[in-house]
């Protein structure tokens, strides 16, 4: 698809993420026992035929930056088609700036679009874990003869004023957007997932660069000044599994819907495949002694212990005797023998020494364990 | 960068593995749920630095090309290196003509065009993990003309049938080759990996094509045993031959232990593969899985014991898997008992409840095949 660019946004921390977020972008953090964040979006793009994909970075990027420049890896390393590694550059014309809104990070790249010279633009976030057709949403917007349509999804209404909610007309057409009201009069949040027109929305984007008063955000600049133009903006309604992982408890949450017979995000389906960085392990080593119920175990794990309810990514080690309960361990955590492991999300790499005992099946949020568990000998 | 450019030799005319080879080379056969056999000759090459393949194919290529593809995830230099399919022009299925002699000769430009002074020849019918850097070192350094690589057994008797041997002298020098026909325990398994000149080696292909029409490297080699110096070097860790479907068979089943995995794997030696993007495998809550070596993308309800599970299977509710080898996208329907068999790829196990061999005679379930 030569005629829609899509630019996502992987500029954020995450903070609520604590110390998962220390070194790396939220995009980058690991997700569903082989993934980064950020395939979702990336390979949605693939799927869906987009050949050019700009990835905004700005937090902590090196990781990002280099994880994400090898577009092979969604096979968009053909002729035209890339992705391409966009953080805050100096430029001959204007001072180095960090990205001061999520539409600043647009305008400051309007260069590397007009080289594309798309008619559409999708504007995406890196956060976001879902699968969805965005040449779709793109006819969509076209049969609505648009200037912008932005994805939403029915979240239950007493929910509602966590998001930014779009209140529309019989047609779907939006008349009203509101930002986590109080009082919520719809029940579609925005995905964060925008077509726009490229050419008045550059119009629009470089005037709003120059506004002292602008927060250079599409949510709170860009789509009210649109309604306010009497612009024609659609609602597209998604129907599916869609996660803003924010919080420790939401990424563990997001983990144990995999464990779910016929979940909604169904990574098996042959043709929407998510793709990600290929690791060279082995393939799976059960032991003997292995208790093995309910889970989600990516290649490279070994398992001599017992793991229930839970979710191991690339080369989980977990000992004999040791204990996996409703947890999900990070790339290469080792639980040595003996050692518990409850209700608990380990970090990357993280080791947990033998007959150690980390986390507890009655607490009330899920804990982080970031750093080396000494055992008990 | 090595000194030796490599080449991936397919078996002599001997060596066929009932069933599975009946649809592609041994090199293209599912190994160990997630690798092909051929992926542990081309790592190693690529591990010690060598770039520069050929792999050589006789019949049956089209899962070999699918599997090999560019050859960039064998991590070697996408401009530098290459991996280069040679066809045998000659190939007959079960043609005593179609030899690698004949092979070589149908793409001898190809071989005298590689800028390199050295040839390892490795075969893609075996499985094992070798620093190629290492054994042409130790080929330079001794001054033999060729280097011959071995393995010593002790249980050559009901083992290893058929594939060739070296008789050694006290000094390692290499007195002939011959098949091991079990009369004797101790032997010492000819690996079917050389180390040569590349000048000597264009000159044993063309004297083994006068000397005679259905000459292999391996004989030309054994007639020069008293002309050409000629050693062993020793192999240690895992290795297995498939030659024929019992070995495909046990080295499979040999390898979920895994001690045994660990004479074969190693962390600084990758083996890579090509990937096919499956997500993780999905646990229900009625599994039960013990020893045994599970790839990705499988969706497991049964119970699995001492089996080797492929990419994307399906194991259903109550289903027994037992002693087995379970090749990719293979179902298994709900209560099928399975046991002692090898099941081909993307098969269906779906009316036919009781699938049990002998564990000394195992079983084989056709590719694709609906039960």
């Amino acid at each position: 698809m030569k005629h829609m660019l899509a630019m996502i946004l992987a500029g954020g921390r995450g903070t609520r993420l604590h110390d998962l977020t220390n070194k790396v972008a939220k995009p980058a953090v690991s997700y569903g026992g082989k993934y980064r964040i950020i395939d979702f979006p990336i390979s949605n793009c693939a799927n869906s035929g987009i050949d050019v994909v700009g990835v905004l970075t700005q937090y902590e990027s090196i990781l990002l930056n280099s994880y994400v420049a090898a577009g092979g890896r969604w096979g968009l390393d053909a002729k035209d088609s890339g992705v391409f590694v966009l953080p805050p550059r100096e430029k001959a014309d204007a001072n180095l700036d960090v990205y001061r809104g999520t539409a600043d990070a647009i305008s400051q790249n309007i260069d590397f679009i007009d080289a594309h010279s798309p008619d559409y633009i999708l504007i995406l976030s890196g956060d976001h874990i879902y699968k969805m057709n965005y040449a779709k949403m793109l006819e969509y917007h076209k049969s609505c003869s648009a200037d912008a349509t932005i994805a939403v999804l029915e979240v239950p209404l007493k929910e509602a004023s966590r998001f930014g909610i779009m209140n529309t007309d019989e047609n779907d057409r939006i008349v009203e957007f509101e930002e986590k009201p109080a009082e919520p009069k719809s029940n579609l949040a925005s995905m964060g997932i925008y077509i726009f027109e490229w050419k008045p929305l550059r119009k629009m984007l470089l005037a709003d660069m120059k506004n002292p008063d602008s927060n250079h955000d599409f949510g709170k600049d860009i789509i009210p000044a649109m309604l306010e133009d009497n612009k024609s903006l659609y609602a597209y309604r998604f129907k599916g599994y869609w996660k803003d992982v924010g919080t420790i408890d939401s990424l563990w949450e997001a983990n144990m819907d995999l464990l779910n017979h016929n979940n909604e995000l169904d990574l098996n389906d042959p043709t929407w495949k998510i793709y990600t960085q290929d690791m060279t392990t082995l393939p799976q080593y059960i032991g003997p002694d292995a208790v093995i119920n309910r889970a989600f175990i990516n290649q490279g794990c070994i398992i001599d212990g017992e793991v229930k309810n839970s979710v191991l990514f690339t080369g989980v080690k977990v000992g004999s005797g040791a204990k996996v309960i409703d947890s999900v361990l990070m790339p290469g955590t080792v639980v040595e023998s003996g050692a518990t492991v409850t209700r608990a999300l380990v970090a990357d790499g993280v080791k947990i020494g033998k007959q150690a005992v980390v986390g507890s099946a009655d607490s009330e949020n899920i804990e982080l364990v970031a750093k080396r568990v000494k055992g008990v000998e | 960068m090595s000194k030796a450019f490599g080449i991936v030799n397919f078996g002599a005319n001997h060596i066929w593995v009932e069933g599975l080879h009946d649809y592609r080379p041994i090199g293209a056969f599912s190994f160990l749920g997630r690798y092909r056999i051929i992926d542990f000759p081309i790592s190693n090459m690529s591990n010690s630095g060598i770039d520069r393949i050929q792999v050589y194919v006789r019949r049956r290529a089209r899962s070999l090309t699918e599997h090999l593809g560019s050859g960039r995830h064998y991590n070697i230099n996408s401009k530098r290196g290459k991996i280069h399919l040679l066809f045998s022009e000659t190939a007959v299925q079960n043609d005593i003509y179609s030899t690698d002699i004949s092979a070589f000769m149908d793409n001898l430009n190809s071989i005298e065009h590689v800028h390199y002074p050295y040839v390892l020849i490795a075969p893609s019918y075996m499985v094992y993990t070798m620093d190629y850097s290492a054994l042409l070192q130790t080929h330079i350094d001794s001054g033999a003309d060729i280097s011959l690589v071995y393995h010593s057994v002790d249980n050559a008797k009901d083992k290893y049938i058929n594939c060739q041997t070296l008789n050694l002298n006290k000094q390692k020098g290499v007195l002939s080759l011959e098949p091991n026909r079990g009369t004797a325990k101790n032997r010492n398994i000819f690996m079917d990996t050389y180390v040569m000149k590349k000048e000597l080696f264009i000159e044993l292909i063309k004297k083994a094509k006068k000397t005679s029409s259905v000459f292999t490297l391996a004989d030309i080699v054994n007639s020069e045993c008293s002309e050409l110096d000629i050693r062993g070097v020793a192999h240690r860790g895992f290795f297995a031959p498939i030659s024929d479907f019992k070995s495909y068979y046990d080295a499979n089943i040999s390898l979920i232990d895994f001690k045994n995995a660990m004479n074969l794997f190693d962390d600084n030696w990758p083996i890579y593969t090509r990937t096919n993007d499956s997500c993780p495998t999905q646990y229900f809550d009625t599994a039960e899985v013990k020893a045994s070596v599970v790839s990705n993308g499988c969706l497991i309800e049964g119970k699995i014991e001492n089996s080797v599970i492929g990419r994307g299977c399906t194991i259903k509710k109550g289903a027994v898997i037992k002693n087995s080898i379970v090749l990719p996208g293979v179902y298994i329907s709900e209560n099928a008992h399975i046991e002692n068999h090898v099941i081909d790829k993307n098969s269906k196990i779906i009316h036919v409840k009781d699938i049990v061999a002998s564990p000394e005679k195992p079983g084989y379930i056709k590719k694709g095949d609906t039960l």
